[in-house]
C-alpha cells in the first residue's frame, strides 16, 4: 500500500468512525427538486425519518418562495392522530405551520409495511399560470424553519435533535409538457366520507369553568379532513373544533357535528339529548286498554239490565 | 511532504482513528430515559385471497373444497355437484356450474328452466389483524387512530389476537395497552402502518412492555426497594434505575411461569435524589416511567401522568382540557410537568401515558 492509498484509507475508516451526530430524527420533502412549469401543481410531501426513535410530538414550521401559491393542505395518510394547532397557510409571509402528535408515538416504519408510513401532511402549491416579468428560470424553495421540533416518547417531553431538508424546484416560463393536475385528480378519486364517529358529552371542573362541552375526532385516509361544523338545535351550521364549548349548558338541543374531507365529502355525527329520544308509546297501550274496557261495559250492560 | 516525514503523518492518522474507535461509543446518544428502541420484532404481512389455499377468502367465489356453502340448489339449478375451478385454470377460484342440472318443469308449458336467485360474491373485507405476547391471562385494550376500539384477553401463554375487519384502507396507528393480573396498567405500544385495500394486513410479533409497580416512592438510603411486575411466562427482565447524573444501573431478573417478576434492590449504592425507573424484557419497548426519592430529596417527584381529570383514563377528555389550558394554564393539573406552561412538552407526556 503506497501512501496516497493509505491516506485515502485511513480517511475513509476516520469518517466512518466518527459519530458525526447521526441518529437525529429529520424532516424533509418529497419531491426535493423538480422542473415544473407555469399553471403546474406541486404536491410536496412532508416526512420524518426517526432513526429509530420513538416521538410523538412534532410541530413544524416551513417557509415558501412567494411566487408559489399555497393552495391547501392535505393530512389525509397523515401519521398525526391529534392536531393541536391544524395546518396553517399564511401566503402573505410565505408560510405554513402545524402541531399535533400521535398517541402511543411513531417508532418509524415497521418491516413489510407496504406503505411508506412516514407522511406528516402535504401541502399544494400551484405556479400561477403568468408570472409576471419573468422571462427567465425561476428557482423556488420551501424550507423547514429552525422552530420546527420533535419530541421524544419518553415521557418527559425531550426535545429530540432535529436536521432538515429543503425542497428546490425550478420553474420555467414556457409549457412544453402538459399541466401537471396531481392534487385535482385526487380529489376527484375520493368518494369516501370521514370515518364513523361520536359526540361525547363532557363536564370538568378543569375546563370551561365547570361547563358542558364535547369532544369529537374523526380521521379521512384519503384526501383528508378539511374542517368540521356544529349545530346546536336550531341555530346555523358553524365552523367549530373540539373541544367545543356548547352553548345550550341545559342539554336539551340535537347536537349535530358534520365532518368535511377536502373533496366535499361528509360524516355528520348526531347526539340527541335524552328528554328528546323517543321513546315507545306506552300511552296508546292504555288508551287501547282503556277503550276496550269502555266497549266491553257498553256490550255487557244491556245484558245486566235484563 | 517538508514539514512532516511519512512516520509522523501517519502516527497523525492512526491517533485519531483508533481514537475514535475506542472512544466514539462515549458519544453515541446516551439512553437517558430510554426511549430509542424501536419495536424491532414487529412485522407486518399482507395477505390478499390466495386461490389454491382451500380458503375462500376476499373476491373468491370458492377455494377448492370451500364453497362457502353455496350449491347447486343455492344458485338456482335443480340439482346437482357444485365444483370449484382449481388454481391456474382460466376462472380459478370460481364455481363450475358444469355439474349442475337445470330440469325443465316438464308436461306442458314448460318454463324452459329458468333460473331463479342470483348469487351475490362476497364482499372482500379489508382487515387488520393483530397478534403477539402480553402478559398472561391479561386484559389488552386496542386503539385505532388514538381510540380505544376493542378488547381482548391474552391467554394463559400471554398469547393474544384480535381482529378489525371493514376498516378503510388507509395509513393507521394501532395502539396496545394491557392491564395485568394486579391491575397495573403498561405504557401504550404503538405501530402505524399503511392498511392494503380488499386484503388482510397482518401485525404479528408484538411484545407488550412489562408492567412496573414500585413498592414505595420514597424511602431511606439502604433500605430494599421492591420492584415488581409482569410479563411473559419465563421472560428475562432488565431493569434499569436512573438518575439526573445520567448514571445508569441495570439489574436483571426472571419472570416466574406466571409472568410474575420482582427485583429487591438494594438501595446503599445510590446517593439522596431523585430516581427513576423502568423495565424491558428482551425484545420489548420499555416499561412505563416510574419515579423515586432517596433521602428527603422531596419536592418534585418526576413524572405525574396525565390523567388530568382522575377517570383513570387519558384521551380525548384530558387532551380538551390540555388544550383549554394551553399556554397559561388556568389549572395547574394541566402543566403535567411543573414549568409553569402547558405547551408542546405536556402534550408530549400526555401522549407517552395515552390509554384511549
Amino acid at each position: 500500500m503506497n501512501f496516497n492509498k493509505f491516506l485515502i484509507f485511513s480517511i475513509t475508516i476516520l469518517w466512518t468512525f466518527l459519530p458525526l451526530g447521526a441518529g437525529a430524527v429529520s424532516f424533509y420533502l418529497e419531491p426535493s427538486e423538480g422542473q415544473y412549469q407555469a399553471g403546474d401543481t406541486i404536491l410536496v410531501e412532508i416526512k420524518i425519518d426517526t432513526e429509530g426513535k420513538c416521538v410523538n410530538a412534532v410541530k413544524a414550521d416551513l417557509s415558501f418562495s412567494q411566487i408559489l401559491n399555497a393552495v391547501d393542505f392535505s393530512r389525509g395518510q397523515s401519521i398525526i392522530t391529534l392536531w393541536v394547532q391544524p395546518p396553517k397557510i399564511n401566503q402573505e409571509k410565505g408560510e405554513i405551520s402545524f402541531s399535533g402528535g400521535i398517541p402511543g408515538g411513531y417508532c418509524g416504519r415497521i418491516p413489510g409495511d407496504p406503505g411508506a408510513s412516514n407522511l406528516l401532511g402535504k401541502i399544494i402549491f400551484k405556479i400561477p399560470g403568468m408570472i409576471v416579468g419573468e422571462a427567465e428560470e425561476n428557482s423556488v424553495e420551501v424550507k423547514f424553519l429552525d422552530t420546527s421540533q420533535v419530541l421524544l416518547n419518553d415521557g418527559l417531553g425531550t426535545v429530540a435533535e432535529l436536521t432538515t431538508q429543503e425542497a428546490i424546484f425550478k420553474i420555467v416560463p414556457q409549457r412544453t409538457e402538459p399541466l401537471k393536475e396531481g392534487w385535482s385528480e385526487e380529489i376527484k378519486k375520493d368518494v369516501f366520507s370521514p370515518e364513523p364517529f361520536q359526540i361525547k358529552i363532557q363536564q370538568e371542573p378543569t375546563a370551561f369553568e365547570g361547563k358542558y362541552f364535547i369532544t369529537f375526532l374523526t380521521t379521512d385516509k384519503q384526501t383528508g379532513l378539511d374542517y368540521y361544523e356544529i349545530k346546536e338545535g336550531e341555530n346555523n351550521w358553524e365552523r367549530t373544533r373540539s373541544p367545543y364549548l356548547l352553548k345550550d349548558q341545559r342539554l336539551q338541543s340535537i347536537i349535530k357535528v358534520r365532518a368535511v374531507d377536502k373533496a366535499g365529502n361528509e360524516r355528520i355525527a348526531e347526539y340527541i339529548p335524552g328528554i328528546l329520544k323517543k321513546t315507545f308509546p306506552y300511552w296508546i297501550i292504555l288508551l287501547i286498554l282503556g277503550g276496550g274496557g269502555v266497549v266491553w261495559r257498553f256490550i255487557r250492560k244491556p245484558r245486566t239490565s235484563k | 511532504m517538508g514539514l512532516l516525514s511519512k512516520k509522523s503523518l501517519i502516527f497523525l492518522f492512526i491517533i485519531p482513528i483508533l481514537g475514535g474507535l475506542v472512544f466514539s461509543p462515549l458519544f453515541l446518544p446516551l439512553p437517558k430515559i430510554l426511549a430509542d428502541m424501536t419495536p424491532t420484532s414487529v412485522t407486518v404481512t399482507i395477505s390478499g385471497p390466495v386461490c389454491g389455499d382451500s380458503i375462500r377468502e376476499g373476491t373468491e367465489q370458492c377455494d377448492g373444497s370451500d364453497l362457502g356453502s353455496q350449491g347447486c340448489v343455492s344458485l338456482g339449478y335443480t340439482s346437482g355437484t357444485l365444483a370449484c375451478y382449481t388454481a391456474g385454470m382460466p376462472n380459478q377460484c370460481t364455481f363450475n356450474t358444469s355439474g349442475c342440472v337445470t330440469r325443465g318443469s316438464g308436461g306442458t308449458g314448460g318454463t324452459g328452466g329458468g333460473r331463479s336467485g342470483v348469487y351475490i360474491p362476497p364482499v372482500a373485507v379489508t382487515k387488520v389483524i393483530i397478534q403477539g405476547k402480553a402478559y398472561p391471562s391479561s386484559l389488552i385494550t386496542v386503539l385505532q387512530d388514538g381510540k380505544a376500539v376493542t378488547t381482548v384477553r391474552a391467554d394463559s401463554l400471554a398469547n393474544f389476537r384480535v381482529e378489525i375487519a371493514d376498516i378503510t384502507a388507509g395509513t393507521y396507528t394501532f395502539g396496545l395497552w394491557g392491564k395485568d393480573k394486579e391491575g397495573r396498567k403498561s405504557i401504550t405500544s404503538s405501530f402505524t402502518v399503511t392498511v392494503s385495500k380488499k386484503g388482510s394486513t397482518t401485525i404479528s410479533g408484538i411484545l407488550l412492555p412489562p408492567t412496573i409497580e414500585l413498592e414505595k416512592t420514597s424511602l431511606q438510603k439502604g433500605k430494599i426497594l421492591n420492584i415488581l411486575g409482569q410479563t411473559g411466562s419465563q421472560s428475562e427482565v432488565s431493569i434499569f434505575i436512573n438518575s439526573s447524573a445520567k448514571e445508569i444501573i441495570k439489574r436483571e431478573t426472571k419472570a416466574r411461569t406466571d409472568g410474575k417478576w420482582f427485583y429487591a434492590f438494594d438501595t446503599t449504592i445510590l446517593e439522596e435524589g431523585s430516581y427513576t425507573v423502568q423495565a424491558k424484557s428482551l425484545t420489548s419497548t420499555f416499561s412505563q416511567t416510574l419515579a423515586f426519592t432517596i433521602g428527603e430529596a422531596g419536592g418534585k417527584t418526576g413524572p405525574k401522568g396525565a390523567d388530568i381529570n382522575k377517570d383513570g383514563k387519558v384521551n380525548l377528555v384530558d387532551f380538551s382540557i390540555l388544550l383549554y389550558n394551553w399556554n397559561i394554564p388556568k389549572n395547574t393539573m394541566a402543566d403535567l410537568n411543573y414549568d409553569g406552561k402547558v405547551n408542546l412538552v405536556d402534550f408530549s407526556i400526555m401522549l407517552y401515558y395515552w390509554t384511549g
